[in-house]
C-alpha cells in the first residue's frame, strides 16, 4: 500500500551518470536511484535481508533461465539491482527479490523527469 | 562492564607483499623483490565479487578490502560498537612448496598482525598464523607468541593436505594446548587434493556450500585420532563452517562409536560429549531456514549453550551484520552468550 501522503520530491539533476546512486530525502530516508539512459528507477536504499545499502550494488541485466550447457545470456530489458553484500538480486521495477519474490521485497518508488530534474514519489 | 559484542572472525589482508616485507629478513626481502611473488592465497574459483568482499569494503585508497586497519575500524568496530574482534589473516603460507619461505612468511604475517593491527587499536586481537606443512616450525611459532596477550588463538585452514587429527600435525595442537590457546580452524585453504571427496566441483556455489564437508572431516579426524583425549585442555573452534550439520554428524558418530570403539580404544567416551566439551563454532554464515524456529531446534539438538560465538566475517561478501543476523526468536540469555559471553570465556577476554 502506498501512503497517501506521498508527494513528488526533487532528488537529482538529470545530468546524473548511468548507474546506481544514493540520494537522501529530507526526512532521512535513503533512496537508491538507478539510471540507464532515459530510464530511471528508485528503490528504498535498505536491503530487506540484512540492511546493506543497495546503492553500493550494481545494476545489470537479469540472467535468463537456461538448461545446463546452454549459452547463458543476459536480459538487459529487465535489469536487476545486485546487493553489495550477499548478492541478492532485486527487480528494479517492483523491488521484488528474484529468489523469493513473494516474501522478500524492497520498496520501489515511481520516478519522473520534469523541468530538467528527477522526481521521486516518496 | 561486561563485554557486549565480540566478533570472532574478521580478516586482515596485506595490501601486497610490500606490506609484509618489512617483517622479512634481508634475504627474503631480496627474494620476494627479485621474484615479484604475490601474496599466496588459497582460492580456486572466481568469487561472486572481487576479493570475495562486500562491495562497500574497499578502502578509499583502492587497496584490498581488509588491508586498511583504520578503515576497517570505522566500517566494522565503530559502526557496530564491537568490543573485541579477532583477526584471522588468510595468507596461505602453507600453499608454498618452499617451506623455508613459508615459515618466514608465517612469522612476517604474525609480526604484521601484531604491529600494524593490534597496536593500532586495542580492540583487535590476533590469531597466530601457522604453516601446516611444517608442524614443528609451527609449534615454535606458537611458543614464540604464547606470552603475547594480543594473540588469542592459533589459526589453521580447514582444507588441508591431510586430516588434522593425524600424528604429523600433533605438534601444533600440543603447542596450542600448552600455551592455553584454542586452535581455530577456518573456512578455506587447500592441499594437493580435490576440495571434495568426489573430486572438483564446477561452481563457486558448490565450493562455498560443501565447505562443511571439510569441517566434518576435520572434526571426526580430531576426535577419532584421539587428539582431544590426549590433550584434554585443547579447545578447537570451527570458524565459518556453519553448525546446522553438527547434530546429524554427532548422532552418526556416536552410533558408530558404540559398535566400532574397539578400533579406537583411546576413545573412552561418547564423541558427542567430547565435542560439546572441547569444540566451539562461530555463527557466520548463519544458516537461514525459512522458519527461524528450526534454528532454535538445531541449537537445542547441539545441546550446549556455550557452543556458538558470534562472527561477521568482515570484509567478505557473506558478512553477517551484528544487528540483523541472529533471529529474533533466540532468547535473551542465549543471545548474550552468543554475542559475547561464550567468546569472552573461551578466549579469556574482558
Ligand atoms: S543484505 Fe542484501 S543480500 Fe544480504
Amino acid at each position: 500500500m502506498r501512503r497517501s501522503s506521498m508527494a513528488w520530491v526533487d532528488v537529482a539533476a538529470t545530468s546524473l551518470a548511468d548507474g546506481v546512486h544514493h540520494v537522501e530525502l529530507d526526512d532521512g530516508r535513503g533512496i537508491a536511484l538507478l539510471r540507464r539512459g532515459g530510464q530511471w528507477w528508485a528503490l528504498r536504499d535498505v536491503c530487506p535481508h540484512q540492511g546493506a545499502r543497495l546503492s553500493g550494488g550494481t545494476m545489470r541485466g537479469r540472467v535468463a533461465p537456461c538448461l545446463p550447457g546452454e549459452e547463458i545470456s543476459l536480459n538487459d530489458e529487465e535489469p536487476v539491482l545486485v546487493c553489495p553484500w550477499h548478492g541478492w538480486e532485486f527487480d528494479v521495477v517492483t523491488g521484488r527479490s528474484l529468489a523469493d519474490p513473494c516474501r522478500q521485497r524492497v520498496r520501489s518508488y515511481d520516478v519522473k523527469v520534469e523541468a530538467g530534474r528527477v522526481w521521486v514519489q516518496a | 562492564m561486561a563485554l557486549q559484542l565480540i566478533d570472532t572472525d574478521v580478516h586482515n589482508y596485506p595490501a601486497s607483499m610490500a606490506t609484509l616485507t618489512p617483517y622479512l629478513s634481508r634475504h627474503w626481502q631480496g627474494y620476494v623483490e627479485q621474484s615479484g611473488m604475490k601474496t599466496p592465497a588459497a582460492s580456486m574459483y572466481p568469487k561472486v565479487f572481487a576479493a570475495a568482499a562486500r562491495r562497500d569494503a574497499w578502502p578509499p585508497n583502492g587497496n584490498q578490502p581488509g588491508s586498511d586497519p583504520d578503515f576497517a575500524r570505522r566500517q566494522l568496530l565503530d559502526e557496530y560498537d564491537i568490543d573485541v574482534a579477532i583477526l584471522n589473516p588468510l595468507v596461505a603460507a602453507s600453499s608454498l612448496h618452499n617451506h623455508d619461505l613459508a615459515n618466514a612468511l608465517m612469522r612476517a604475517v604474525n609480526e604484521w598482525t601484531a604491529h600494524d593491527w593490534c597496536a593500532a587499536d586495542g580492540r583487535w586481537r590476533g590469531s597466530i598464523a601457522v604453516n601446516s606443512r611444517d608442524p614443528e616450525a609451527s609449534a615454535r611459532e606458537i611458543e614464540h607468541w604464547a606470552q603475547d596477550g594480543r594473540f588469542v588463538q592459533v589459526l589453521l585452514l580447514v582444507r588441508s593436505h591431510a586430516p588434522y587429527g593425524q600424528r604429523q600435525f600433533r605438534p601444533i595442537f600440543r603447542a596450542a594446548a600448552e600455551a592455553g590457546l584454542p586452535v581455530g580452524i577456518h573456512f578455506g585453504g587447500g592441499g594437493d587434493v580435490p576440495i571434495t571427496a568426489c573430486g572438483w566441483p564446477s561452481y563457486y556455489i558448490e565450493d562455498h556450500t560443501v565447505m562443511s564437508q571439510a569441517f566434518e572431516t576435520q572434526l571426526v579426524s580430531l576426535v577419532c585420532e584421539g587428539v582431544f583425549s590426549e590433550l584434554p585442555d585443547l579447545r578447537v573452534v570451527l570458524i565459518e563452517g556453519g553448525f546446522a550439520w553438527l547434530p546429524a554428524l554427532l548422532w552418526r558418530l556416536d552410533k558408530n562409536w558404540r559398535g566400532l570403539r574397539s578400533e579406537v580404544p583411546w576413545l573412552t567416551e561418547l564423541p558427542g560429549d567430547i565435542v560439546r566439551r572441547q569444540v566451539r563454532a562461530t555463527t557466520q554464515p548463519m544458516e537461514e531456514p525459512d522458519n527461524p524456529e528450526h534454528l532454535l531446534q538445531i541449537l537445542d539438538m547441539i545441546h550446549c549453550d556455550e557452543f556458538l560465538m558470534f562472527s561477521t566475517d568482515y570484509p567478505h561478501w557473506d558478512f553477517d551484520a551484528p544487528d540483523r543476523a541472529l533471529p529474533k526468536q533466540i532468547p535473551e540469555v542465549l543471545r548474550r552468550r552468543i554475542l559475547a559471553d561464550n567468546a569472552a570465556q573461551l578466549y579469556g577476554l574482558g
